[in-house]
């Protein structure tokens, strides 16, 4: 018998249904096609056995399916990552795994439907890369040991400490505006030391924070952020020609909303949780 | 004749002039009493100031920026994200806008659509891609930083090559954490390829460039808690460990940023703790 692949089956003796057996076995052919082939196999044992035997293949493909399918709902994909990091880094210490696997596929079946399973196995293996590509998340898959990778919540937590971080920066440098601003008072003039690029560099950073304070419910630190920044504002507006008395509504503002006591607190706040 | 209408002329003038004269102090006043109230959060009364000026005074020089504040009061208010998101648009294209605010206003306006992309409205997320090729640079990487929080990662990836550019081209410390922090969350393989283009650029000879660490539950092959990151993280990454992983190397007397510096010098060892509960601690650096 010739070894065919799965359009070849019939093909050593019957000239028919050398490509429709697969769809036929699955249901899947119009009426009038599959009338022709069920007569050929009533008639014909060798189709008759070559069709039982990819039945069979056929059936085994669902069972695999639906081991896939428990399979993925029991995975903790969550874990995966780290659980497959490890397994490449294994798989580098032992490479000689990997022909077993082959051998041991090839010795499980019948020469003839070697190349069935070939293709069966190869859709199976796409399949399976192909589900896994769809459902990991880019950016957790962990390759060989030069790849970088972090979970989503190692990430989340690398981000509440910067914000932590961050926000203190962010309350120091303000601090030291406002009170380099206030100590030029009665000059009429903005200090020397204060322009209205650090407040945009500033301005352009809280906008970092403001997600960062948001999704760590730090409601506090928010709160005194956003004051800053809506002095900032000002003060990066009229900076250049700072009048005496623009200056002077500013700091009764600050003096009056304690500003600069409350950015100490929410300082000693944050730096306590670092 | 002449010197009649030349009277009522000048009679005229002085008395826009002085009506001129007369609105500058009420218009000022009104937005100084709504940035106030703004800056107070009492966004409602903020909103019915704003929109005095801007109907008593459509003239005003302020009445251009009051557009920036009304965006500021409807997004406080919360529910009117749309009619803020308007409104800040509506600011970015007035001739009056000034730089440092449309700046600002940019920054609100990719905040808000993410905000609207989030609670399911897809269409919204195109205010934040379309500022990726942003001509100012601030409003650019801040597109990009907040794409890469959108939750579809194969959206987020779109940030990459402007994260990517941040690595390369930055120097500020905080923006290039923020960058590699978002880019390990939507492309690790970019990371790697912006840090190989800084290395080569710049070489750290002799300075670690990962550093790995393994958490291993008591009798388990398989890691609880796998890292793989670049070494400027490090510092980062240490003061994110879970506080039990932090504690339990404080109670066997090691003081983590001492262990890391030591790791960083000798380079070629591993660090491995056994926890009273067994579990095992690796850290290591390449």
């Amino acid at each position: 018998m010739a070894v065919a692949g799965i359009g070849d089956v019939t093909m050593s003796k019957c000239a028919i249904g050398k490509d429709d057996w697969a769809a036929f076995l699955a249901g899947e052919l119009e009426e009038a096609r599959r009338r022709t082939m069920a007569e050929h196999l009533d008639e014909c044992p060798d189709c008759r056995a070559e069709a039982e035997d990819l039945k069979k293949v056929l059936a085994r493909t669902e069972a695999v399916k639906a081991e896939i399918r428990r399979a993925v709902a029991s995975v903790n994909w969550e874990a995966l990552p780290a659980l497959i990091a490890d397994r490449v880094m294994a798989g580098e210490r032992a490479p000689e795994k990997a022909p077993r696997t082959v051998r041991a596929w090839g010795g499980a079946f019948p020469l003839r439907l070697r190349p069935v399973m070939a293709g069966l196995a190869a859709g199976l293996v796409v399949g399976a890369a192909a589900m896994y590509f769809a459902l990991r998340t880019p950016g957790s898959r962990p390759a060989p040991n030069t790849a970088y990778y972090a979970s989503g919540e190692f990430l989340d937590r690398a981000e509440l400490e910067m914000a932590r971080r961050n926000t203190l920066d962010y309350l120091k440098k303000s601090q030291y505006i406002l009170l380099d601003v206030f100590e030029s008072g009665g000059e009429g003039l903005a200090p020397a030391a204060f322009s209205s690029e650090q407040a945009r560099d500033l301005l352009a950073r809280k906008k970092y924070l403001n997600a960062q304070l948001e999704k760590f419910q730090m409601a506090k630190a928010k709160a005194i952020c956003d004051q800053i920044e809506m002095l900032f504002r000002e003060l990066s507006e009229i900076s250049e020609d700072l009048p005496s008395a623009e200056l002077d509504r500013i700091k009764g503002l600050v003096e009056e909303r304690q500003l600069l006591l409350k950015i100490n607190l929410v300082r000693k706040d944050l730096e306590r949780e670092i | 004749m002449k010197k009649a209408n030349a009277l009522i002329g000048l009679i005229i003038a002085l008395s826009m002039g002085s009506s001129l004269y007369a609105q500058r102090p009420a218009d000022e006043a009104l937005f100084r009493e709504a940035k106030l109230l703004v800056y107070d959060k009492d966004w409602a009364p903020a909103l019915d100031k704003i929109e005095e000026l801007r109907e008593k005074h459509p003239d005003s020089p302020y009445a251009a920026q009051a557009l920036f504040y009304k965006g500021e009061c409807l997004n406080g208010l919360g529910g009117r994200e749309k009619d803020a998101l308007r409104a800040y648009k509506d600011y970015i294209r007035s001739d009056e806008a000034k730089a440092n605010l449309v700046e600002e206003a940019e920054g609100r306006v990719v905040d808000l659509a993410f905000e609207l992309y989030s609670a399911g409205d897809a269409a919204a997320l195109r205010d934040v891609e379309s500022r990726l090729e942003h001509k100012n640079m601030v409003v650019r990487y801040y597109a990009a930083y907040k794409l890469s929080l959108v939750k579809d990662k194969r959206v987020a990836a779109k940030a990459a090559p402007v994260l990517q550019k941040i690595i390369e081209t930055e120097k500020d410390p905080e923006l290039l954490d923020r960058a590699r922090i978002a880019l390990l969350r939507v492309s690790p393989e970019s990371l790697k390829s912006a840090e190989e283009s800084l290395e080569a650029r710049h070489p750290r000879t002799g300075s670690p460039r990962m550093l790995r660490i393994r958490i291993y539950d008591k009798g388990r092959k398989d890691a609880a808690f796998a890292l793989n990151i670049p070494w400027a993280l490090a510092d980062l990454a240490l003061g994110a460990m879970d506080d039990d992983d932090k504690a339990e190397l404080r109670k066997k007397g090691y003081d983590i940023n001492r262990i890391v510096s030591e790791l960083a010098k000798s380079k070629e060892s591993i660090l491995k703790i056994t926890g009273d509960d067994g579990s095992v601690i690796e850290i290591w650096i390449d």
